[in-house]
């Protein structure tokens, strides 16, 4: 062990610990007050009846709360919606980011324009993108899309107002404005791609589809997974968006359960119950988070 | 194979270009609409040659619905929000990233794991606890929320910028009496001032853009304009116009940021994607 | 005992967890010298430096410089100079900046940071590549910014972590002699770490030989040539490495298969392993029977390759000789170039 002096010798290693402590002190400091005590209150708003449109109500119930979401059929509808949204939205957005990638990869010249149009979709506020699809591009008559099946023949539809076709906006909005994410971290990966791995592929006469499958996936794999990670998380949160293009109707066609949280507790007024589903949403993510971490991990 | 050639060519060109018309158009669009009257905007079939008017953007910046107090809301709270999470963000980013401590493993997970809550979470205490307080509909409450999602997030996108800087700068920087101190800000920060960059601009977009926060603890004082664009819906009419004239005003900043920042936003994507968690 | 500028280590012992890296070293370099570690990777030699440079602590014993106690002072306040095998250039950086950095740190005057910047640059000949940045430069020119930026503030230490190894061959040699010139105009005490034993061999004043956390030798580089303590030292230094038969050593000769091959020095009866030199291994009338494996004819210098029983014997000589390959020949050496070692311990007897 090495011999502490006592006095002012640190040694080396005393020294950085205390150097990093104190860098990293005020950040999480700042975090565990902004993020995790905010999270036990709600916790322990999760285990209350909180109405404020009834505030004669208020009081503990315990695990009521989840209990009553138990046989709640909206919040069930809520978790598909969100299930079906998630699922969709991602697989969307790394199916068609990915082909785009692979197209574009093979037309130098265009790629510089392009990645400036892919980057105007991802920098945009998703509310104002929302709000954008709902008056220019879906509505009934002069918007974009309506303008489209319009000339085609196909008619008129209330693209927002229809429930079926509600949830299938909003998950078009969603995919519109994160396929760009997907496609430029991809179409930046399979462009660090070793060229002589391919010459080799070909010199053992390996078709197109072969070498894609047998060379490009498995050595886009890290950079996939972590595009999927990353967009699960944020259609799990997707909020802004869909509360600008419907505010989660019409009734509760697109009510994901991030916004029927939101509905309960600023709408309804009914925040302890909002409170629970929130700490369902929170532990969905949680699992899933590290689930798909642990894939990833799994897979190296 | 070969003759093909000129034929897959414009295919391909075909698929971008659509690529392209799918992406920019809806800006595009927005853009064209902001001139407009509103007559122009509700005519079908869709009017291309118009008289173009200034009507919607005057309204929108000196009118009656002017945004502009908005934009200095959002000014205000996304630059302060920005300055406070880099200075907490750079020196925790360099201590995960390059030095040695106890715990170091579960701190780095901890921080992984706030990025990954949904705020719907955290809003509702948030309220309860800043309308106690009187927070709510403050600058100062509203730049401290923005934290929690700007602080993991920094954090994490540099500590792979500070990874990236080889280990034995700070040895031979020690060795030259440097310090610790004067170590990170001779040596490392210089660095990793390209990754400092990218992550301020993500920063500052991601506060820029932020909406439900807003909306729920802003109020009729601090409302960015990701709030006040709902100004122009109302249950009667939507003044389709000069709601486009306002979103185009809200969202130049973050297009020209997007536009000329282009390179590095495509650097700080595929880095943050590559080596570890992110927001956006 | 030791003068300004010497270095002391008693009883270094490094644990990292578990494992112990440094098992005890004690070392004594004199003022001036140009001592050089050598051992192959992962036997300590760079750990030491470390520890000599207070970038890794010690787990037990001490330090000195100029006979004081430096075992816990930081990095910094050791006055010690060091060039790191990467370079650790700062990139950002002019090569001016980088040499001026340590004065810089000290808070010399500007005017004196240049005039010694330009002299350091001068000395190892980079003068008129002041204002490039490390990316700029080559290799070689990287290295010798490294260099500068440790002598400009005349340290009373300098110590080298392989700083030839990312350099081409040929520039290796040249560099090679320009750093020992160097250190002898400056008279600093430096100590340099390689596991090139050429290199060592070339340099050193004194070689210390590390092998698995221990110093199993200490000595000028005809002393560890000449007379290796144990067998891996033997098998270390000298290309091609020295050859080892197992044999039995009775009265002046040592007995191998069926031949008696006689040695300087009277001993046994015991085991034993006889090591001969590829130098002194001779073609001969009689001696041990071996078959013509290969020759390598190098131009100047020929290295044969002989099976003698399961073992390959390599001899290496200055003329060509006229066998041919799969001629069964004999060889010998004089006894007095004999090293005889315990098969055991290893140990020279």
């Amino acid at each position: 062990m090495p011999r502490a002096a006592g006095r002012p010798a640190l040694t080396l290693e005393a020294q950085e610990r205390r150097f990093a402590l104190a860098l990293l002190g005020p950040a999480l400091a700042v975090l565990l007050l902004t993020t995790t005590a905010p999270l036990v209150y709600l916790a322990w708003n999760s285990l209350h009846r909180l109405d404020l449109a009834m505030p004669w109500l208020s009081g503990f119930a315990g695990f009521g709360n989840f209990g009553k979401m138990g046989g709640d059929p909206r919040f069930w509808n809520s978790l598909l919606l969100t299930g079906i949204y998630t699922g969709s939205t991602v697989v969307l957005q790394v199916g068609l980011g990915l082909s785009l990638a692979l197209l574009v990869l093979q037309i130098p010249r265009g790629q510089g324009v392009l990645r400036i149009a892919a980057i105007l979709p991802i920098v945009l506020a998703p509310v104002v993108v929302g709000l954008f699809w709902r008056t220019l591009v879906l509505a009934p008559d002069f918007g974009l899309v309506d303008i489209v099946t319009r000339a085609l023949g196909l008619g008129s539809h209330n693209w927002l107002g229809d429930p079926q076709l509600a949830l299938i906006s909003v998950i078009a909005i969603h995919t519109w404005q994160w396929t760009p994410f997907a496609f430029l971290v991809l179409l930046a990966t399979l462009a660090t791609l070793p060229p002589d791995v391919y010459e080799a592929a070909r010199l053992d006469r390996a078709g197109a589809w072969q070498r894609f499958r047998h060379i490009t996936l498995p050595l886009i794999r890290p950079a996939v997974v972590m595009v999927v990670i990353l967009r699960t998380m944020t259609a799990l949160s997707a909020f802004a968006a869909i509360f600008a293009a419907t505010g989660g109707g019409p009734g509760s066609a697109t009510e994901i359960l991030n916004l029927y949280a939101y509905r309960t507790s600023f709408t309804e007024l009914n925040l302890g119950y909002g409170a629970s589903l929130a700490v369902v949403l929170m532990s969905i993510t949680l699992a899933v988070s590290y689930l798909m971490f642990r894939l990833r991990r799994a897979r190296r | 194979m070969n003759g093909s050639r000129p034929l897959r060519r414009i295919a391909l060109a075909l698929v971008a270009g659509s690529g392209l018309a799918v992406w920019a158009f809806p800006v595009l669009w927005g853009l064209l609409t902001s001139f407009k009257t509103e007559r122009d905007v509700l005519a079908y079939p869709p009017v291309l040659v118009f008289t173009p008017t200034l009507d919607n953007y005057r309204e929108v910046i000196f009118g009656a619905s002017s945004i502009v107090p908005n934009l200095w809301s959002s000014f205000v709270v996304a630059t302060a929000a920005t300055l406070l999470t880099m200075l907490l963000a750079v020196p925790a980013g360099y201590a995960l990233g390059r030095l040695r401590y106890p715990a170091k493993r579960a701190s780095g997970f901890y921080v992984l794991a706030t990025q990954m809550l949904p705020p719907v979470g955290l809003i509702i205490p948030y309220y309860l606890v800043l309308q106690k307080v009187g927070g709510l509909d403050t600058y100062g409450g509203l730049t401290v929320i923005y934290l929690t999602f700007s602080l993991p997030f920094a954090i994490w996108l540099l500590v792979s910028y500070f990874e990236d800087v080889p280990l034995e700068m700070e040895e031979a920087a020690l060795l030259d009496r440097a310090g610790r101190l004067r170590t990170l800000w001779y040596v490392i920060l210089p660095q990793v001032r390209g990754g400092i960059a990218v992550t301020t601009i993500f920063v500052f977009l991601n506060a820029w853009n932020e909406f439900m926060f807003a909306v729920v603890l802003g109020g009729n004082r601090v409302r960015p304009v990701t709030v006040a664009m709902f100004n122009f819906i109302s249950v009667e009419q939507t003044q389709w116009a000069r709601l486009a004239a306002g979103a185009m005003l809200a969202m130049a900043p973050v297009i020209l940021i997007g536009i000329f920042a282009q390179r590095h936003i495509v650097k700080g994507l595929t880095v943050g994607a590559v080596k570890g968690g992110g927001r956006r | 005992m030791t003068g300004p500028g010497g270095v002391r280590l008693e009883g270094v012992v490094k644990r990292h967890g578990a494992t112990t890296v440094l098992h005890g070293v004690d070392l004594a370099i004199e003022p001036g010298e140009f001592f050089v570690l050598l051992g192959p990777s992962g036997s300590g030699k760079t750990t030491t430096l470390r520890i000599l440079a207070g970038l890794e602590s010690v787990s037990a014993g001490r330090v000195l410089m100029d006979g004081a106690d430096v075992t816990l002072q930081q990095p910094g306040e050791r006055d010690v100079a060091m060039v790191f095998q990467s370079y650790a250039l700062y990139p950002h950086m002019t090569v001016a900046q980088n040499i001026g950095f340590p004065l810089k740190m000290v808070r010399t005057a500007r005017h004196d940071i240049e005039r010694a910047v330009s002299a350091a640059a001068i000395k190892v000949g980079i003068g008129h590549l002041l204002q490039r940045t490390p990316g700029q430069l080559s290799g070689g020119q990287q290295q010798r910014c490294a260099l500068a930026r440790a002598i400009v503030r005349q340290p009373r230490l300098f110590l080298l972590d392989e700083p030839l190894s990312n350099l081409d061959a040929k520039l290796r040699l040249e560099t090679r002699l320009e750093l020992h010139r160097l250190q002898r105009s400056l008279g600093v005490t430096t100590v340099y770490v390689t596991h090139d034993q050429e290199e060592a061999m070339t340099l050193a004043d004194r070689i210390a030989v590390f092998i698995d956390g221990r110093i199993v030798q200490v000595g000028t580089p005809r002393e560890v040539y000449a007379r290796p303590r144990t067998i891996t030292v033997a098998g270390f230094i000298g290309t091609p490495p020295m050859n080892l038969i197992p044999g039995r050593w009775e009265g002046d000769a040592v007995i191998v298969g069926d031949e008696r091959m006689p040695v300087a020095t009277a001993g046994g009866p015991r085991a034993v392993m006889l090591g001969v030199r590829p130098g002194d291994l001779r073609i001969a009338e009689r001696g041990l029977a071996a078959v013509v494996e290969r020759i390598e004819d190098l131009g100047d210098s020929s290295i044969l390759s002989f099976s003698a029983g399961d073992r390959l014997l390599k001899q290496k000589s200055d003329r060509l000789p006229a066998v041919r390959e799969g001629e069964t020949v004999r060889l010998d050496f004089a006894p007095e170039t004999a090293h005889l070692f315990d098969p055991q311990s290893g140990g020279r007897l």
